[in-house]
């Protein structure tokens, strides 16, 4: 065996599940093998995409969550149309003269805050949605994603400020859902992204204008409005979406609901924390590390229970219907079913 | 049996209908012999002109929903240098999905060549006063 034959081998123990790699591992490192010239040595960095790629596939088929792969990506659309809009408007807040109370003696120069960086990663994949949709937006939305995990500990590091915790995990939220944007989508949906931006602004600069003194309290006031605002759009149009193609049998919009739920429930924790610290604390819904994190993973789990639920029934409805479209001696397709 | 509306996302078994330009393909490979995994993946390629690069991971993706749906099957499995091969081949039901789907291109294709005629036979409208 070959050092090449065995780094695929390994590849594929990594990502694959066992029952599937049992049974297609050494079908796949062949196939692999076959398109490898001679002299490679190592699995190319697209190589371990695809084996990285084709194990999620398996994954999701082996919990019954293929053939969703529509209202994926229409999830995929609006997280990322909210995502940017979201990070127009905390650029605008950070680079606006209004808002510098934000920041006090902490400020330096035009260097606001780290957050700036975050969101400018954003509005950078937006921009390349427009003009190279498919893997480099989602390249783009990678990096975006990484920044906005990484400027956690780089801030602490560098003793900056950054945007708070409950802002950027609804971003690292969205981002994980915008992964899934589909890759030739027409014009105007690439340049949807751009557009909830640039719309964003003078929202933004509407909030920093009227904000006055509340805006001291960091993101705070702003970011428990905004947020909220943005989930509650974003459930809105996703049922609107939903309920139009819902009329023409289509059910993609259920799905991008259900894919969305965990990424609106991160966008109300701010809210969630609130009324979780006034029935834990008593007195004022003065939210706290403590209530804030716990309503993340009320949040997290009550959208996994909903997604693990849906996809059950779908399983099993899946399962009665194929078993009723069966041939009950030999187990083949009806000719009705086959028609279809 | 009519599919319940709850199931009914534009899936027929699994399958997106219409089918996606790499399903069709596959499929388009197999309609005239079977084939093992690399040489789908290379007679996709040929097929489009090289302009569709299956890479193992999505192939294989894509012929197990081909194989649950029922368009796919497993013709035989042989071993060459060491190395499981397995040949898959167009079912029935596989090769009137393509015949339909061929159709409903050909249709399309019928009624842009008509609208493109036309337009031909109308004349390309053109800037009078040519550019200043």
């Amino acid at each position: 065996m070959s050092d090449l034959e065995r780094r695929y081998l390994r590849l594929v123990r990594i990502f694959y599940p066992a029952g599937y790699r049992n049974a297609r591992g050494t079908e796949i490192v062949g196939t692999y093998l076959a398109l490898s010239s001679p002299d490679r040595g190592w699995p190319s960095v697209a190589d371990v995409t695809d084996v990285a790629g084709g194990g999620l596939r398996q994954r999701l088929r082996a919990i019954g969550a293929t053939g969703i792969g529509p209202g994926v990506r229409l999830a995929a659309t609006l997280a990322l149309l909210t995502a940017t809009a979201l990070a127009g408007g905390w650029a605008m807040l950070e680079l606006n003269a209004w808002t510098t109370a934000w920041f006090g003696f902490e400020q330096h120069g035009t260097s606001v805050s780290l957050g700036l960086g975050v969101w400018a990663a954003w509005l950078l994949a937006a921009v390349v949605h427009v003009v190279a949709p498919g893997r480099w937006t989602r390249l783009a939305i990678g990096l975006a994603l990484v920044l906005t995990v990484a400027v956690v500990p780089l801030a602490a590091v560098v003793d900056r400020s950054r945007p708070p915790l409950f802002v950027l995990l609804a971003q690292v939220c969205l981002g994980f859902v915008a992964l899934g944007v589909p890759g030739q989508p027409p014009v105007w949906l690439r340049l949807l992204p751009v557009a909830g931006a640039a719309a964003a602004l003078p929202v933004a600069a509407t909030f920093a204008r009227n904000g006055g003194d509340v805006l001291l309290g960091y993101y705070g006031w702003p970011a428990g409005q905004v947020l909220p605002g943005a989930g509650m759009a974003l459930f809105l149009v996703t049922l609107l979406v939903g309920v139009g193609l819902a009329a023409r049998n289509d059910l993609r919009g259920a799905w991008a609901l259900l894919v969305l739920l965990c990424p609106i429930g991160m966008l109300w924790l701010h809210p969630l924390a609130e009324e979780l610290a006034v029935s834990m604390y008593g007195g004022g819904p003065n939210a706290d590390w403590t209530t804030l994190a716990t309503a993340a993973i009320i949040a997290a789990v009550a959208a996994a229970i909903v997604m693990s639920a849906a996809l059950m029934v779908r399983r099993r409805l899946a399962f009665t219907h194929a078993a009723v479209e069966r041939c009950t001696a030999c187990g083949s397709l009806t000719s009705d079913s086959a028609k279809r | 049996m009519h599919l319940p509306l709850y199931l009914r996302i534009r899936y027929i078994d699994g399958v997106e209908t219409p089918v996606r330009e790499p399903t069709f393909l596959i499929l388009t490979a197999l309609a005239a012999e079977p084939l093992h995994g690399y040489g789908l993946i290379t007679e996709v390629a040929r097929l489009s002109d090289g302009r569709v690069s299956l890479r193992p991971g999505t192939l294989y993706g894509a012929l197990d929903r081909l194989l649950d749906a029922g368009l796919v099957t497993i013709e035989r499995e042989e071993v060459v240098d060491s190395r499981l091969r397995r040949y898959y081949r167009l079912t029935e039901h596989g090769g009137d999905l393509l015949a339909n789907e061929t159709e409903r291109m050909r249709r399309n294709v019928e009624a842009a060549t008509v609208r493109l005629n036309t337009r031909a036979r109308r004349g390309t409208p053109r800037l009078s006063g040519g550019i200043a």
